[in-house]
């Protein structure tokens, strides 16, 4: 079973480069700011959800374990 | 509006971004379009200025209303002006950079980014912090040998080329003639009436240089990012100019823009002992806020310009379609509504959500890796030369509206 995650956008760092948007793009969503928003923590694979996070230019984006806390990018 | 507003106004509207003492200081110059006219319309050049920070984050990331294919769909003449007899270069230089993945918009701009983008994940570009590291300590050890540096010359221009040519995949014995052409390649942001020259005989250059490295490359694909490039190339993605107009863009846009973090703040540390003390008691600690304030103080890129998409208003102002529009970094990180004591060099200033690398999706490609450069330098200035001092008072700038650059920064060491 896959895991479930924890999923967000720090909003004081996310500049709305938007690739997040383009690699999960049922996870992240940006919103009238322009800036990313963490919608959905099942819309994509976990492997897609991190593949984003790592292509965040600013590292705004923060994923954990949703059952143990435990932190999975950064 | 009063009548000393209108003076002022039209004393604005007369001026010319280009003269000396914008050049010199133009935070005084773009600090007053931002209190008085926010959204300018200068006559001189046919242009609107926005200076302000929000404005600025709303204009990037508006991408759709506001067009980066500046160079295909700019029909107005080059400015400042250029030699006539230089006009046929002119074209070779406009079709040229409106190859670069940064003059598109969506949906091209986007798979073209995605090529190259993964090569330049925070992660990715942190594994060259030693590369780095070490290739200061080359710099300063040479520096140290000849007992005075001219920060600009031996340490801001080589070290850039020096991370990109390791990039790129250069062999050592070719490195110099990477930076030769690198050199002629910076007149992109200059002022000279002569700039096509030089200009086109480093794209040329470029052009003669990469190609037989991409053939090799699609055939036998390494780490390196033209290997990313052919990569792109194989996909589809690119043409063949396009790859080749596209290494140009990292070596100058890696270059010119790192060249000035560094001077620059080295520079602003020069003039601020008191901040100069105070990194010097944990530069280790103190690097990264140093390296954004650095980029927040006297940002690298002064300016950049879009083509408005369609009519667009912006404070009551009307933009029309097809109006260049340049946005002015420098001023908005100055922004009294966005920073505190805007004018102070501090470098414990948190948050420092700074604009120097632009916003939305052409934020920087490269932030990360500037970052690092920034960092290793400010810590090493600061740990080997505690001492360091400005040689003399009088820096000058390059003419360019795109970029701070100064000229040369002599110090001396001890």
């Amino acid at each position: 079973m896959a895991r479930k995650l924890r999923v967000w956008v720090d909003q004081q760092v996310c500049v709305g480069n938007a690739m997040c948007e383009t690699i999960a793009t049922n996870t992240f969503r940006l919103n009238d700011n322009r800036q990313s928003e963490a919608v959905n923590p099942e819309g994509d694979t976990v492997e897609k959800i991190l593949e984003a996070a790592e292509n965040c230019p600013v590292s705004a984006i923060f994923v954990e374990d949703a059952e143990t806390g435990e932190r999975l990018f950064p | 509006m009063d009548a000393q507003d209108t003076t002022t106004m039209a004393t604005i509207v007369q001026d010319d971004m280009f003269t000396p003492a914008v050049i010199a200081d133009p935070y005084t110059y773009y600090g007053r379009l931002r209190d008085a006219d926010p959204v300018h319309w200068n006559e001189k050049y046919e242009l609107w200025a926005v200076t302000r920070y929000d404005d600025l984050v709303w204009l990037t990331r508006n991408h759709e209303l506001f067009s980066s294919a500046v160079f295909k769909n700019d029909p107005r003449p080059a400015y400042p002006a250029i030699d006539e007899s230089d006009l046929g270069l002119y074209e070779y230089v406009k079709n040229y950079q409106a190859d670069q993945f940064i003059q598109h918009d969506r949906p091209e701009h986007l798979e073209m980014r995605r090529v190259m983008h993964s090569y330049f994940t925070p992660r990715q570009m942190e594994a060259w912090r030693p590369f780095v590291r070490e290739a200061v300590k080359e710099l300063l050890d040479a520096a140290e040998e000849k007992g005075e540096m001219d920060v600009m010359r031996d340490l801001a221009t080589p070290l850039p080329v020096m991370v990109i040519a390791q990039m790129m995949g250069v062999p050592t014995s070719e490195r110099g003639h990477v930076r030769k052409l690198a050199e002629k390649l910076l007149y992109i942001g200059r002022g000279e009436y002569d700039r096509m020259k030089p200009l086109t005989e480093g794209m040329r250059g470029m052009i003669d240089y990469v190609s037989p490295l991409v053939d090799e490359r699609i055939v036998n694909p390494g780490d390196d990012f033209i290997s990313v490039l052919a990569s792109g190339e194989k996909k589809g993605v690119f043409t063949r100019h396009e790859v080749l107009v596209n290494t140009s863009l990292l070596l100058l846009a890696g270059h010119e823009t790192t060249i000035n973090l560094i001077c620059n703040g080295t520079r602003a540390f020069l003039e601020h002992p008191d901040q100069w003390e105070l990194l010097k008691q944990d530069p280790s600690g103190l690097a990264k806020p140093a390296t954004e304030e650095c980029l927040r103080y006297d940002s690298p890129v002064k300016s950049i310009q879009r083509i408005a998409t369609q009519d667009v208003e912006m404070r009551g102002k009307v933009m029309r379609k097809d109006d260049r529009i340049r946005w002015f970094i420098s001023s908005a990180n100055r922004d009294p509504d966005a920073f505190p004591n805007p004018t102070a060099f501090d470098i414990t200033r948190h948050p420092n959500q700074h604009v120097a690398f632009g916003s939305g999706t052409h934020h920087c490609l490269g932030a990360t890796l500037a970052r690092v450069e920034g960092q290793e330098v400010v810590k090493a200035l600061a740990e080997r030369f505690p001492n360091l001092h400005a040689k003399t008072e009088e820096l000058e700038y390059q003419p360019s509206i795109t970029f701070r650059s100064l000229k040369s920064l002599p110090v001396t060491l001890h």
